[in-house]
């Protein structure tokens, strides 16, 4: 990043103030990602020795052919699904804070994660009657590229209703209070769909509500890596009208930007980011609200310029935590990830909050 | 002498009809426009420093929004630097006027370094990279106010006065000929008040910039401005709330009677000499007062406020006179019934004694 201010000394002594965060910072949460990945191919329920691992990983093969199917075919792919899941939540996290002004937004508390599981509630439990049942069977949960247009698209008409609300409204409370209630009416449509299903397909959904990193295969894991690439692009070209909108939308209007762009921008990154993770991995809670405020406090900095690519850092290694405590290591157990992002996240954001006495300040 | 660079002609602003929801539950008011003032044609000149003037609810705000084109006008047309409003970029229109609001910042992590380096936005590309230039016109934005100090600590940690400064400084990193502040003193104390209008004095002297702010502080309008837009509420047919705005030197307006009119209530005063409102009192008596100098004149305004009419000289039978020099000085109070006067050490004596014989003069009664 070239935002760094060369170290200009001014005539007192004092140096200005540097714009960025020290750089050093985000080539040590790369690191971690880097550890945290190859531990999470390491560990898993048949015990494959690191140096095995890393010969896998060269492509210099293995000893038993069954481990290098096991690291290639399931962990691989399953460690770069929580990457891509953690960097997607937390990017929608941070704009969604950002563009509300509201600490408590993200993903799943504006009810475009409820969006998403409507759009997959349509498609698993429609199939009682569709001719398409069986394909959809097929594909496993959250598979087909189905699954994930139907997710986005619901994603994207909550968000749409949400922010068609959010022109009216200017009271950020008001507008919380309407996202969780649009949220709540999606949940009970969804609740209603389910009353009519028939038990298999019931449970196929809420199979798919606990979340899962490991069905994301192949094809689906490019599927996936590319829509979450381009919500990344479209989210990291907004960064400097972000900053901006730091200062309210007036004072942005009044610097010439358009907020109509940023909000359409906005909107379209996040269904893309949040849609696509919640249709191939489930709704996964938790990580879209608590990396931003990590990433702030952690680099104590509010430039997105920054913030968008650490976020993608640490959202990608919570993910991978979350991912190596949910195949509970040394057992043949493996905990619903998304159980296990709220159990260990929520401690970590409770001490995060304690710790950070300005996060009232910075929103309120 | 044509360094004008914001004109309106036949202004008029409001809210078009429709779009005024929350406003009120009257249906047939929200489906016309309403339209706060109209006919407005005003001029703001280079290194000028205007201050708008009104009550509340005289759409000072309104006014404000429209000239900075955050809203549209409902007719008439807003020339800045020459050109029609709504014909300019809104990036170019962001080089020409910038903004002081009262608007809460979403601080963040925003140092006061990066939030003055936003005033940029304009200028940079798209990732908002500031070259050289753009880091010097920051700098001297931080300096120029006095915020150097502070540069580095995080909005959050500032002072009312000190974030006022810092978002004068953004708008000065914004480099943009005009200014426009809402009620840029609103909360601050004294000293901070102080220190903000004679910084915005200093920006339209030495930088030639035209500053436009609404204020409630009428003495501070009157020392400093160059100009005062007043906009008062003039009666408009079927009840209807609109305002007219008169442009003029501070001290016309005093003299036309113009700022009395617009202020006017029940229960003030506008007091021609200190050029400020004062409580009007219904005086129930009258008090003579001799003496003169500052122990004197702060008598007089202690009497006044519990409610004397003060006369001077010894001509009423109820009269105080301030005695001594300041050090020693003290107040005699002829209550009228005797000769001799009580003689008090203190002001608040004073006060207490008149107030005693005033409930006992009606027992008398």
């Amino acid at each position: 990043m070239a935002v760094r201010i060369s170290g200009a000394q001014a005539s007192d002594g004092h140096a200005w103030p540097l714009l960025s965060p020290k750089a050093g910072m985000l080539f040590v949460l790369l690191l971690a990602l880097l550890l945290l990945f190859l531990l999470d191919i390491v560990l898993g329920s048949v015990q494959i020795p690191l140096e095995s691992v890393i010969g896998i990983l060269l492509g210099r093969g293995a000893e038993h052919p069954a481990w290098e199917k096991i690291i290639t075919a399931i962990r691989l792919p399953k460690a770069a699904t929580a990457v891509i899941a953690g960097a997607a939540l937390s990017v929608s996290g941070l704009q969604m804070q950002t563009l509300f002004r509201n600490p408590l937004a993200g993903p799943s508390v504006l009810g475009i994660s409820a969006g998403a599981s409507l759009g997959v509630a349509v498609v698993m439990l429609a199939s009682g009657g569709a001719a398409n049942a069986f394909a959809i069977r097929q594909l496993g949960f959250g598979g087909s590229w189905l699954i994930v247009i139907a997710a986005t698209l619901g994603a994207m008409a909550v968000l749409l209703i949400v922010l068609g609300i959010a022109v009216r409204i200017r009271d950020n409370v008001v507008l919380l209070i309407v996202g969780i209630m649009v949220g709540n009416i999606t949940i009970s449509l969804i609740s209603i769909w389910q009353y009519f299903s028939e038990p298999e397909q019931i449970q196929d959904y809420l199979i798919w509500t606990f979340g899962s990193l490991g069905g994301v295969l192949g094809p689906q894991l490019a599927v996936l890596g590319a829509v979450v690439a381009l919500g990344l692009l479209v989210s990291f070209s907004a960064s400097k009208s972000l900053n901006v909108l730091l200062l309210g939308e007036n004072y942005a209007r009044s610097l010439g930007m358009s907020t109509f762009f940023v909000r359409v921008s906005v909107i379209a990154a996040t269904s893309l980011l949040a849609g696509s993770v919640t249709g191939f991995c489930g709704p996964i809670g938790f990580i879209g609200i608590a990396v931003p405020h990590l990433t702030r406090s952690m680099l104590d900095t509010s430039d997105h310029r920054f913030l968008m690519p650490s976020c993608c850092l640490v959202g990608g290694i919570l993910m991978l935590a979350c991912d190596i405590v949910a195949q509970m290591p040394g057992t043949q157990t493996t905990l619903p990830i998304n159980a296990v992002t709220a159990l260990i996240g929520s401690p970590v954001v409770i001490w995060v909050i304690m710790k950070q006495r300005n996060l009232k300040s910075s929103f309120s | 002498m044509n360094n004008s660079i914001l004109q309106t002609r036949d202004l008029a602003i409001g809210y078009p009809a429709g779009k005024r929801l929350g406003m009120s539950g009257n249906r047939r008011s929200g489906n016309r426009s309403k339209i706060v003032a109209e006919g407005m044609s005003l001029e703001l000149r280079e290194g000028e420093l205007v201050c708008l003037l009104g009550p509340n609810g005289s759409g000072k705000s309104t006014l404000m929004r429209t000239l900075a084109g955050v809203q549209k006008p409902l007719g008439g047309e807003v020339l800045l630097s020459g050109t029609r409003l709504d014909r300019l970029s809104a990036r170019d229109g962001a080089r020409l006027l910038s903004l002081v609001l009262t608007d809460k910042v979403l601080t963040g992590n925003l140092s006061v370094y990066a939030l003055v380096a936003l005033g940029r936005y304009p200028y940079t590309g798209w990732a908002g990279n500031l070259s050289p230039r753009d880091e010097a016109v920051v700098r001297h934005a931080i300096e120029t106010t006095g915020t150097r100090m502070f540069a580095h600590r995080h909005l959050g940690d500032l002072s009312d006065g000190e974030r006022q400064k810092v978002m004068i400084a953004r708008a000065i990193a914004q480099d943009t000929p005009v200014i426009m502040l809402d009620e840029p003193t609103a909360h601050l104390d004294l000293p901070n008040r102080l220190e903000i209008v004679r910084l915005l004095k200093m920006l339209a002297r030495e930088q030639k910039k035209a500053i436009v702010l609404s204020t409630h502080e009428l003495d501070m309008a009157l020392q400093t401005a160059d100009r005062i837009w007043l906009m008062r509420p003039v009666d408009a047919p079927h009840g209807e709330r609109k305002s007219s705005i008169v442009s003029g030197i501070p001290e016309s307006l005093v003299l036309d009677g113009q700022l009395e009119q617009a202020f006017r209530r029940k229960g003030f005063e506008f007091d021609l000499h200190s050029g400020s409102f004062r409580f009007r009192h219904d005086a129930e008596r009258t008090i003579g007062l001799v003496g003169d100098g500052v122990r004197a004149y702060w008598t007089r305004r202690a009497l006044e406020r519990i409610g004397c009419r003060v006369v001077p000289g010894t001509a009423v039978p109820q009269h105080v006179v301030v005695a001594g020099e300041n050090g020693t000085g003290h107040w005699q109070f002829f209550d009228g019934s005797t000769r001799n006067p009580h003689k008090l050490q203190a002001l608040s004596d004073v006060l207490t004694a008149v107030g005693v014989s005033a409930s006992s003069g009606e027992v008398v009664r």
